[in-house]
């Protein structure tokens, strides 16, 4: 990766055309984007050989190999780590350790392949649906519970044939938010709401990743501090803004609000349904439909997905990385792989200014729920 | 409009029909299902319909084996064009089908019922299009037990009877637990299928398939209808 130069403008590669988006799948195969995306889904292809050679039958009705980060993102590099987790939803069980170690082995084996997760124990193990739908909130809903949970909503995907509890347990997260959400509707029960409960709780989680930095950053005595500042500014940036989407579209959505009934169970299941159909789709693809449907104007979704292409390029170069994870906060304003990154988050955060503040759709939502 | 409801002859005494019909001869049951779970039960089953007292009953389905070896789906198929000719409802489980066109022949009688999660098919709406794309004649069979062990929240549920509203014809009843049998409602089973229940037209038959004592029946037909009951929908917190 070369230093100082202006962001490769795969806006000259892409006919500009005037006004707003006309074709959001067109984005998502921007730079680097398209090779990442069928680098992700060969990864997981991969992934569920490897396990199923190893370990017939790794999933059941009650259980599901979940992965997250990169990987269910559909952004895939060679640097990219693997998160994974265990998912149960079913009878308590002793052999569902014995399952989730020897997933754990097996992936050890072909580390290579799959690099093992980070060092916070959030992934590589098993989890519990009872903790993940229940503990929203309160004393018991600890930092890995609420990872788990947000990430398992905004960017999370099964590996094999087993995909019910996960499912289910999806379902089960998404009712758990709207059943306490005191009212769905407007006053004029002509719209639905932003789910306040659902929004918070991704604010939160986006805030509890701002502070985490800096608590890894103590905790890890500054190593690994750039690759982390990269991912805080781009990819985890990435999530939080695509939940935002996932929120804002329950109250922008025509389709939905054609849907409203006087029933109120069917109020909350066509909301749960609706939100389920959009965290179906990885954040990019969240972003892309958004921009298509909701008028943004093509050059912010060029700036946005280049920004995005050229992040995810750096990652997919070694020496960036190695630099990047190697790279200590004090040398951050003089580090020209870390100068080049800066410029390529400068480009992604005024693609999503023009989103969240200039839109006729969004700037009154984000003003509205955003920060107070 | 009353609701007609009974029993399939399955959950009442396995592989026995006539018992089945005996427990539920001096019972207020309006409708029947004729169960041939097994594949070697429907040829018997098939051949004494006419010995059969049904007149008991206003409503009559008739249950197709749950799985079938391929090399008896022909004859099947063709046994079941018996019951084709009386008019019945005829419902089947989607990973019975080897040959999915096959059954065609059964026109409108054929009901394809959702399936619970240990089946690789048939579990979401999604699943099901697929069904009917190459059955457009077929009929839906609603199994409340299947559909909330597959989605807790009954969303799945929601979307399978707004989906196939025009298709419905029946309803399966019971509670489905975590080792997938058909057992007695419970309450958490009674409040997950109220949430769907006014998504239930009032004519269309229900089906228990709780697997009860004689002495259950009353109880569970009284637990099944409140779970019916769209005037007591389960408050939701906030509303």
């Amino acid at each position: 990766m070369g230093s100082g130069s202006s962001i490769p403008n795969s806006v000259a590669k892409m006919k500009l055309m005037s006004g707003a988006v006309a074709n959001g799948s067109a984005l998502l195969k921007m730079g680097a984007l398209a090779a990442a995306s069928n680098a992700a889904a060969g990864a997981r292809r991969d992934l569920d050989d490897v396990l199923s050679a190893a370990i017939p039958r790794y999933t059941s009705q009650d259980t599901s190999l979940v992965v997250f980060g990169s990987l269910a993102r559909g952004e895939w590099t060679s640097g990219s780590d693997l998160d994974w987790t265990y998912l149960i939803d079913g009878q308590a069980n002793s052999d569902h350790l014995i399952i989730a170690q020897e997933i754990q082995r097996v992936l050890n084996e072909h580390r290579e392949r799959f690099r093992p997760p980070g060092q916070t124990g959030t992934f590589g193990n098993m989890a519990f649906s009872h903790d993940i739908i229940h503990q929203i909130g309160g004393q018991h809903d600890t930092n890995r519970n609420t990872t788990q949970r947000i990430l398992l909503l905004l960017e999370s995907g099964a590996i094999g044939k087993d995909d019910g509890a996960y499912e289910r347990v999806i379902l089960g997260v998404i009712n758990r938010y709207l059943v306490e959400d005191t009212h769905l509707l407007t006053r004029d029960s002509k719209s639905y709401r932003v789910p306040r409960f659902l929004l918070n709780d991704i604010v939160r989680f986006w805030r509890t990743m701002a502070v985490d930095f800096a608590s890894k950053q103590r905790d890890r005595a500054g190593q690994g501090w750039g690759l982390r500042n990269a991912k805080l500014r781009m990819s985890r940036k990435l999530i939080f803004a695509s939940g935002l989407l996932v929120c804002f579209s329950c109250n922008l959505d025509s389709e939905l609000q054609a849907k409203i009934s006087t029933e109120q169970s069917d109020i909350r299941l066509n909301l749960v349904r609706h939100i389920r159909d959009h965290v179906k789709l990885t954040p990019l693809e969240i972003l892309a439909s958004a921009m298509e449907r909701y008028d943004i104007p093509e050059t912010t979704a060029t700036e946005f997905f280049s920004a995005y292409a050229e992040f995810l390029k750096v990652l997919d170069d070694s020496n960036s990385r190695e630099a990047l994870e190697s790279l200590r906060a004090a040398e951050s304003r003089t580090d020209p792989t870390f100068q080049r990154l800066t410029e390529i988050s400068r480009a992604f955060e005024r693609a999503l200014d023009c989103i969240f503040f200039e839109s006729k759709y969004f700037a009154p939502l984000t003003r509205k729920y955003g920060l107070f | 409009m009353m609701r007609y409801i009974g029993f399939s002859t399955g959950a009442l005494a396995r592989q026995d029909f006539r018992k089945a019909l005996s427990m539920m001869a001096d019972k207020p049951l309006q409708a029947v299902e004729l169960s041939a779970l097994r594949q070697e039960e429907l040829l018997p089953l098939v051949g004494q319909l006419d010995e059969l007292d049904l007149h008991q009953f206003r409503y009559i389905a008739f249950h197709a084996p749950s799985s079938l070896d391929e090399s008896f789906e022909p004859v099947a198929v063709e046994l079941l064009e018996r019951v084709y000719s009386r008019g019945w409802p005829i419902i089947v489980h989607p990973d019975a089908m080897h040959s999915v066109a096959r059954w065609a022949v059964l026109g409108e009688s054929l009901c394809i019922e959702n399936m619970d999660k240990r089946k690789d098919v048939g579990r979401t709406a999604t699943a099901l299009d697929e069904f009917f794309r190459i059955l457009p004649n077929a009929g839906f069979c609603f199994d409340m037990g299947h559909a909330r062990q597959v989605d807790p929240t009954m969303s799945e549920a929601a979307l399978m009877l707004q989906r196939f509203r025009n298709r419905l014809r029946q309803l399966h009843v019971s509670e489905v637990g975590a080792q997938s049998k058909h057992d007695p409602l419970t309450l958490e089973a009674v409040l997950a299928f109220q949430r769907v229940s006014h998504l239930v037209p009032p004519d269309i038959p229900v089906i228990l398939e709780s697997r009860v004592e004689e002495s259950g029946i009353r109880e569970e037909i009284e637990n099944a209808l409140q779970s019916l009951s769209s005037g007591r929908v389960l408050a939701i917190a906030g509303d």
